[in-house]
């Protein structure tokens, strides 16, 4: 058969539609794989009351991915499913899960854990298998010193900015004597290493200083201390579970002083359910986020959030749980699976998030400023930095 | 060696295991390998624990301090000395332990010696606890731990010195002399067996092991929780274990591990609560109804009149395989 | 907070009040029944726990009072004791050679702890793992310096109530006196015609049912998972191997001290060593007496 021209043209065509024909048909086949994210939660143990808000975003997303048509791979929409098992709390499990998830179960993406023990824990894993995370709920001065990182925290709540823009608060305040009671998990246990010598840099005068174990069922012993010592604000660097028995043993022993900080747990629904909403009234505590209109998607987020679950996100970890997926969103439609490629974006990217802009120099997000938020009227409202502030901090008024 | 081979069966499942053990991490993946590391583990405690408490017949609610002390050791002298010289320090840390509280600990008896072990174990986990938050440290990373190659050989090398250890204590005029004073100890002592002796060098050398065993594995989850390490659940499941397999040579440890490793690997991902319950179960049963464990099973199974007369009559130290 | 200051703070005795009679009311159980059968029962915590469990739940789900439904989770404990009873320990210990006594008590002691595993993670399990709490009689009592929230009151009132009652008990009564034989040297008793089975079984049902109230108690106070019993069952531990057992009176005296080792020693250095400062009084009690307070007993049998 003599190839004339029209023929040739129509030989291209052929070749040229099948092999669209079968690219199509392999990406067909490769979206309707899903796409395959592992995490464990702490669904056990003691750290479950605060792990909800987490999972609950992470579920809210996949829900609202899955509606579009799936995550953006590269180009690619495919559906989203999750593997999780529960680490019941213990930093070690999270270390077998997620070695499991990475070499056994062999997931496409990886989601972060709750808590600062957990993120700690798994990194040297992520390293060795070169395997990014966008880590979320956790901080620590400690991974500073990985490199190249494998992980990143967008949180602006590190312990040794917490320590300088606390203090700074408490000056704002007038503050003069105050008593710090201090969890030994690592987060908590940072922030005081930190807060201590900013507090004695500015003058302010320490004169309770104590810590107590994780599985703390008593703290008369601690609180009748500071209740003797008359200071003028307690610092209770606690985790949510003794966050509750802090509340509740300081409404007992009547510590009345206006400023109360609790470091973690009071930005979570739960809280004011265990401890009642006048308790709950005034505690200030860690969060940067609230839902504002130059934050694009904030309120959307929390609508979305109220609607499906009937309750508020954590302002802290809810909020960053969709940080680090907007994050990974953002990135993997960029990049598609590669890790590498997927490192390097993270690490040079200027996000766009519900919380504003984030950008990661190392470990840390450079943008986000350190705040601290105040239940008023029974809502969050972010107090300070003035920069940021949604209100004006006001004096607690007894428990 | 008449103790670890008794027959063709009990050679072929040794020396089957070693084969599959040895070659595991050039045939599987990582995950498969994690486990063998976590079978070869376990193999290293038990054999170990039985030293002291099936031969001397002190059973030990605690044998967890060592292997806490020893990861202890290796986490805070982490890149500031050689790593064989800091696993090795280990051991020797635990044996350290053994010797200094062994004279005072073992003259407790019966359930206060187990309820003195497990309590003592506690006090070294709560004393290090607050050691670690009153010098100021939050938590304690390990970048950098060698390869999972290098940790796995390591521990196959420790659980086969545990084995060999416990048979050649086994067949020794040292572990008839405990066994003697597990059946009677006042009689052993008129007898002329150095009781205090024999139960101190027992003590101290089964802690050697955990020891290095405990070494070995902080470095193989990178992330040091004190609660962790000092797990007095590790401390139920060498018990567990032991009493499963039965016997008080190093065959019966072998089926308790195996056994309870591999329902360990089935349900820890899925229902770790579940695992819990079943473990508590088989104690309780295997306390119960079967207290010579699957060896005193297979044993009967073998010889039933003799095992019949046994019953009868307290055990007496008899040639390897002494229930 | 000077060292003097901190002794003498009316607030902190009454922590310790209030912690040494919930561990007084828990030792009197433990005491009954290791005195009488030489049975080291670890799994006493968890009847405490099961017992809180029940409070929680007949409060959440019925809004009873926990004051109220005392009674009847306390007699549900006792049933469980003499189930137990009956089911497992009466036939373990009529045949046991004198020979083979001390092997049984530390087998007696992993089966105890075998079923304290069971016990927590089974109700783990079906409960979750998820600390509880609820807040009852939660207003806040003032007398001089001292602030007391009511359930704390309640409790110590109960738990002193229930211990003093108890003690009187076997102090007095005869069944009393005969729990006290029995204690003292189980053969001899019987051979004088005690009822060894009865008392053996109403010492299971008193101890359990204490238990359960303390349970009861606990749950009033504060947070508590399936995992909470066992710190408990230590603390009673260490109270009847102070206090020395069958002596009701001595054990109740170990319990506040203990108490007060606790709350003070805490409040003097920090609440990091508290569990320091226990399983240190655990190790050093054993090692001071390390056949138990009671030295005779193993050859008396």
């Amino acid at each position: 058969m003599k190839f004339s021209f029209s023929n040739r043209r129509a030989f291209v065509s052929g070749i040229t539609a099948a092999l669209l024909a079968l690219t199509a048909g392999m990406a067909c086949a490769q979206a309707d794989k899903p796409l395959r994210i592992g995490f464990s939660m702490a669904r056990t143990g003691m750290l479950a009351n605060a792990t909800p808000s987490q999972m609950n975003t992470y579920e809210l997303w996949r829900d609202q991915t899955n509606a579009k048509g799936g995550m953006d791979v590269g180009g690619v929409r495919r559906k989203v499913e999750f593997v999780v098992f529960d680490d019941q709390s213990k930093p070690e499990q999270a270390v077998r899960i997620y070695e499991k998830l990475i070499t056994d179960d062999k997931v496409d993406l990886l989601l972060a854990p709750w808590g600062t023990p957990f993120h700690l824990a798994i990194a040297p894993v992520l390293e060795k298998f070169k395997f990014p995370m966008v880590g979320n709920t956790a901080a620590s001065v400690a991974l500073r010193q990985v490199k190249p990182g494998y992980i990143w925290f967008p949180t602006s709540a590190i312990p040794d900015r917490i320590g300088a823009e606390l203090t700074a608060m408490l000056k704002t305040q007038n503050v003069k004597s105050v008593a710090v009671l201090s969890n030994v998990l690592p987060f908590t246990k940072e922030i005081k290493n930190f807060l201590e010598p900013e507090l004695k840099k500015a003058g302010i005068e320490i004169k309770v200083s104590t810590e107590y174990p994780p599985d703390i069922s008593d703290m008369t012993s601690t609180l009748t201390q500071i209740k003797q010592a008359n200071v003028d604000a307690v610092l209770a660097l606690a985790y949510p579970g003794d966050s509750v028995l802090y509340a509740k043993q300081a409404k007992e022993l009547g510590l009345n002083q206006p400023f109360q900080f609790v470091a973690i747990g009071p930005s979570d629904a739960f809280f004011p359910k265990a401890v009642g909403a006048a308790s709950a009234e005034g505690v200030v505590t860690i969060a940067h986020w609230s839902p504002r209109a130059e934050w694009k998607g904030s309120q959307a987020f929390y609508d979305a959030y109220v609607k499906k679950f009937g309750e508020d996100p954590d302002y802290l970890n809810s909020a960053l749980a969709w940080m680090s997926l907007e994050i990974l969103e953002t990135t993997v439609a960029k990049t598609g699976l590669d890790k590498a490629k997927m490192r390097d974006m993270i690490s040079s990217t200027t996000f766009d998030t519900i919380n504003g802009k984030v950008k990661f120099e190392g470990v840390q997000n450079v943008i986000t400023p350190t705040a601290f938020v105040q239940t008023q009227k029974g809502k969050l409202q972010l107090v300070w930095p003035a920069s940021m502030a949604s209100s004006k901090f006001e004096a607690k008024k007894g428990w | 060696m008449r103790d670890l081979f008794p027959n063709r069966w009990w050679t072929v499942l040794w020396l089957s295991c070693l084969l599959l053990l040895a070659a595991l991490p050039f045939i599987a993946n990582d995950y498969v390998v994690g486990i063998g590391l976590s079978v070869l583990m376990w193999l290293a405690l038990t054999q170990s624990w039985c030293l002291l408490s099936k031969m001397a017949g002190y059973v030990s609610l605690g044998h967890v301090v060592f292997y806490g002390l020893g990861a202890y050791l290796v986490v805070i002298t982490w890149q500031q000395i050689p790593l064989p010289v800091a696993i090795v320090g280990a051991g020797a840390l635990a044996a350290l332990l053994a010797a200094l509280v062994g004279l005072p600990v073992l003259r407790v008896r019966g359930p206060y010696f187990v309820i003195l072990t497990f309590g003592l174990a506690e006090l070294v986990k709560y004393t290090i606890t607050w050691a670690e938050s009153a010098s100021g440290m939050a938590s304690r990373i390990l970048f950098g731990a060698p390869d999972l190659q290098v940790i796995y050989f390591s521990m196959f090398a420790l659980a086969v010195i545990a084995v060999v250890m416990l048979t050649w204590v086994g067949s020794s005029r040292f572990g008839h002399g405990l066994r003697s004073l597990r059946e009677n100890e006042e009689a052993a002592e008129t007898l002329g067996v150095p009781v205090v002796r024999y139960k101190l060098i027992a003590f101290v050398l089964g802690a050697a092991i955990p020891g290095m065993v405990g070494g070995v594995m902080a470095l193989r989850s990178t992330y040091f929780v004190v609660g962790q390490v000092f797990d007095p659940m590790i401390s139920v499941t060498v018990i567990a274990m032991a009493i499963l397999g039965g016997g008080d040579n190093a065959r019966g440890p072998l089926l308790g591990v195996l056994f309870l490793s591999l329902l360990s690997e089935l349900l820890w991902a899925n229902a770790p609560l579940l695992y819990m319950v079943i473990l508590g179960l088989v104690l309780i049963v295997f306390v119960l109804v079967l207290p010579q464990g699957i060896m005193g099973l297979l044993e009967r199974k073998k010889t039933p009149s003799a095992q019949m007369l046994k019953d009868a009559a307290p055990p007496s130290p008899t040639r390897g395989g002494a229930p | 907070m000077t060292v003097l200051e901190t002794l003498l703070s009316g607030q902190l005795l009454f922590a310790a009040l209030v912690t040494g009679s919930l561990y007084a009311l828990i030792a009197l159980g433990l005491n009954l029944v290791y005195g009488t059968m030489r049975l080291l029962n670890v799994a006493h915590g968890e009847v405490v726990m099961l017992g809180a469990y029940a409070a929680y739940w007949a409060f959440s789900a019925f809004g009873l009072s926990p004051l109220l439904v005392a009674p009847v989770v306390a007699a549900a404990g006792g049933l469980l004791g003499y189930a137990l009873y009956r089911g497992i320990f009466k036939g373990l210990l009529a045949d046991s050679s004198a020979a083979q006594v001390q092997r049984m008590e530390s087998n007696s002691l992993l089966l105890f702890f075998g079923l304290s595993i069971v016990v927590q993670n089974a109700t783990a399990l079906v409960f979750t793992p998820n600390n509880r709490a609820y807040n009852y009689l939660g207003t806040v009592y003032h007398w001089g310096s001292v602030s007391m929230t009511g359930n704390r009151l309640a409790a110590l009132c109960v738990a002193g109530t229930c211990c003093l009652l108890v003690a009187v008990f076997l102090g007095r009564s005869v069944f009393g006196l005969a729990t006290r034989a029995v204690i003292e040297r189980r053969e001899a008793a019987f051979i004088v015609g005690v009822n060894v089975d009865r008392v053996q079984w109403l010492s299971f049902v008193l101890g359990f049912a204490s238990a359960a109230l303390a349970g009861v108690l606990v749950s009033m106070l504060g947070q508590f998972s399936p995992f909470s019993g066992f710190p408990y069952t230590i603390a009673g531990f260490i109270v009847i191997i102070l206090g020395g057992l069958g002596n009701a009176m001595a054990g109740l005296l170990a319990a506040l001290l203990l108490g007060v080792i606790e709350t003070y020693g805490v409040a003097l250095t920090s609440a990091n060593m508290r569990s320091m400062l226990l399983y240190g009084a655990f190790v050093a009690a054993l090692l001071l007496f390390p056949n138990g307070v009671f030295a005779r007993r193993a050859a008396a049998r």
